[in-house]
């Protein structure tokens, strides 16, 4: 763990490696976004992305524990992060970060320069495209870490909320803990209670729903012309055919696919009841799928 | 083709349990999940399942079919049991006339094996390897042919290809139980239902099942299982068919006594299903599906032949059943707590007494009302054959 990254690619990026050699394997590797120890030293730290065993929680084949910060960046999109990420995790912090807009910097290990330099130059080829986040729901947060791991759970299924001070009235749905219908007893449960949340919205109303994985957690933004699907893989493994509903209609789209896949087509698109449906040939760790909106 | 909602779509249908015709005599009961089918495929005018001959079964039994000191199949033996079986199941003079009652040249023919049990139980090799000789016989392009599974790991330690003519397919539609291959499924017929919360609320239809094949040939053998109680006829065409289909039973619980037959149903598979043969020749009482020792292994030593997977199940329930009580081991049936050791495989392969989930074997009679076949064991007729 000898190398400090600024991976916010809007700041300005300064190094500081603890020897000339880390310095200069993530020049090879075209990383020079680089930061201090200092830079890092008032930023948040954030666990490393990827999926966890949990006993009697979750097992590999089934419903993984997803360890994703997505819910963390929005609830304070003004707080700065700092990753820590063991080997062969950097791509896959450097894609959260980037699919949720967030200032992050990144101390990786070095044997992570090469991969971490593809998925930034990925990164900045993708088009600048700057759409507000859809939402289903609203969660007010009294900030509390009952609300935090509750909003963890309510991404980990893709369950998209907007944070809060008040109840909306732009939402049907507002989640304030310990008020009538939502109490903290039943919080104490985030799991169960998201999934109560999800019945609650019920699956027909949800804006964006993904079938062929349980390790993936996606970020939608969309306005009334397009719309920006950020897909993001947990779990470590290539994914073929993933299956993304989004509601409404959508005509032409593509994906743009890290790893060195680039850009494919989407698959088997259908427009019905209200609804898009396409598969996603391949899914390294990171896609950005653009629609537009259907005429 | 919206998840969830009440509105009717001409591709999509909730199959309504209450509707049915075929409930008359049967206690539904009150903790079946919503299942939403949704199939762009009608079902032939007569379908593969039961087919033309429900409720009747032909058993072909050998003393020498399988030497049970080894495990090993006897190959000559095996033919004669299979060309007996398929004239007396359909009555015709010749085998080969017996295949065409079935099978004709332009078809595009898949055999279902089951490599699950792997080494001790899979579909037999001489089995497949005569139904491929079969097919062949009467005209089928050997190209047109492809024997499928799941999983390809499953299929490479199983390792078919020896045994078979070159230019057999043998194919899979994920290249393990990891679920990351979505490609080989057909993203627009599935079945849809929440069981227990989780995300993923689809199981598919393998794409070579929908969009390739014409007709199957299901071979399952006699094994134990721990979330069903056998797996038979249906739970191997059913959950050897579909993506995501391990999700319906976990933490003590399965709901497969309704989704084995709701898959099995699901169209165009049960139109496409045109011939049961289930390989008795070995078989599991315990621990099932799997078979990594020979501990649970033993040896009926017998082939069945039909059209109608219900009949043929329902006679592998009593199968099961004799040998565990044979054995001193729990009934298919227990539903007690006390036998329950949720998720403790190793408590349940160390004890046959041990279930990790409370089974359903009720799923067989349960695949009967939605026209599957019959139940009745009064009312299948078996025809049993001694092959010396």
């Amino acid at each position: 763990m000898t190398s400090l990254l600024l991976l916010a690619l809007s700041l300005p990026c300064v190094y500081s490696a603890q020897s000339v050699d880390s310095r200069a394997t993530l020049e090879r590797a075209g990383i020079r976004r680089l930061c201090t120890e200092a830079d890092l030293a008032q930023r948040e730290a954030l666990p490393a992305p990827g999926t966890a065993p949990r006993a009697g929680l979750a097992s590999p084949t089934r419903s993984p524990w997803i360890v994703a910060s997505g819910w963390r960046f929005v609830r304070h999109p003004g707080t700065k992060y700092v990753y820590e990420v063991p080997a062969g995790k950097a791509a896959l912090a450097a894609a959260e970060a980037f699919a949720y807009g967030a200032d992050a910097a990144l101390r990786i290990d070095p044997a992570d320069a090469r991969a971490l330099g593809e998925m930034l130059k990925f990164l900045e080829a993708l088009s600048s495209v700057d759409l507000p986040p859809v939402s289903d729901l609203a969660i007010v947060d009294d900030g509390s870490p009952i609300t935090g791991e509750v909003m963890n759970l309510l991404a980990r299924r893709n369950l998209l909320f907007d944070v809060v001070q008040t109840p909306s009235p732009r939402y049907r749905i507002n989640i304030r803990i310990g008020a009538p219908g939502y109490p903290r007893e039943e919080a104490a449960d985030p799991s169960a209670f998201a999934l109560r949340i999800r019945r609650q919205l019920t699956d027909d109303q949800r804006a964006l729903r993904v079938y062929g994985s349980e390790v993936v957690i996606c970020r939608l933004t969309a306005d009334a012309g397009r719309a920006r699907v950020h897909v993001i893989n947990y779990g470590g493994r290539e994914i073929e055919g993933l299956r993304i509903r989004l509601r409404g209609a959508y005509g032409n789209g593509e994906a743009h696919v890290a790893g060195g896949v680039g850009r494919l087509a989407l698959q088997d698109q259908v427009v019905a009841d209200g609804a898009t449906e396409f598969s996603l040939p391949r899914l390294t760790t990171y896609a950005v799928i653009d629609l537009e909106a259907a005429r | 083709m919206g998840a969830g909602g009440g509105r009717m779509h001409r591709r999509s249908f909730v199959r309504l349990l209450a509707g049915t015709p075929f409930l008359r005599d049967f206690q539904m009961r009150s903790d079946i999940p919503a299942l939403r089918v949704v199939s762009g495929y009608p079902a032939s005018a007569k379908p593969g399942m039961p087919g033309p001959y429900p409720g009747r079964v032909v058993s072909i039994r050998s003393d020498t079919c399988v030497d049970t000191s080894t495990g090993a199949a006897n190959d000559e033996v095996v033919r004669e049991m299979m060309a007996r079986g398929m004239r007396t199941l359909t009555g015709a003079g010749t085998t080969a006339d017996a295949w065409r009652r079935f099978f004709e040249p332009s078809d595009i023919v898949g055999i279902k094996v089951n490599c699950g049990g792997y080494p001790h139980c899979v579909s037999a090799y001489e089995i497949v390897a005569d139904v491929v000789r079969q097919l062949m016989g009467i005209g089928v392009p050997v190209s047109h042919i492809y024997v499928y599974e799941r999983f390809q790991d499953q299929m490479n330690e199983v390792n078919y290809a020896p045994h078979l003519p070159e230019g057999v397919q043998i194919v899979a539609a994920e290249r393990a139980n990891r679920n990351v291959d979505n490609s080989g499924y057909d993203p627009a017929t599935y079945l849809e239902a929440d069981f227990f919360g989780e995300d993923d609320t689809r199981s598919n239809m393998m794409r070579l099942v929908s969009r390739v094949l014409t007709k199957i040939v299901n071979i399952p053998n006699m094994k134990d299982h721990g979330a069903t109680g056998v797996t038979g006829c249906l739970k191997n065409i059913a959950y050897g068919s579909f993506s995501n289909v391990a999700r319906t039973h976990q933490r003590g619980k399965s709901h497969t006594y309704s989704v084995v037959g709701a898959l099995a149903a699901m169209e165009p598979l049960r139109s496409r299903t045109v011939l049961q043969i289930m390989d008795g020749l070995r078989g599991v009482w315990h621990g099932g599906p799997f078979a990594r020792t020979t501990r649970y292994v033993f040896y009926p030593r017998q082939i069945m032949f039909g059209t109608d997977p219900v009949a043929i199940d329902r006679l592998l329930l009593d199968i099961i059943e004799k040998e565990r009580r044979a054995r001193g081991a729990i009934s298919i049936w227990d539903r007690s707590p006390g036998s329950l050791r949720m998720d403790d495989t190793r408590a349940r392969d160390a004890d046959p007494n041990v279930n990790i989930i409370i089974r359903e074997p009720g799923h067989v009679e349960y695949a009967s009302t939605l026209g599957l076949g019959v139940y009745d064991r009064a009312r299948i007729v078996i025809k049993d054959v001694d092959v010396p």
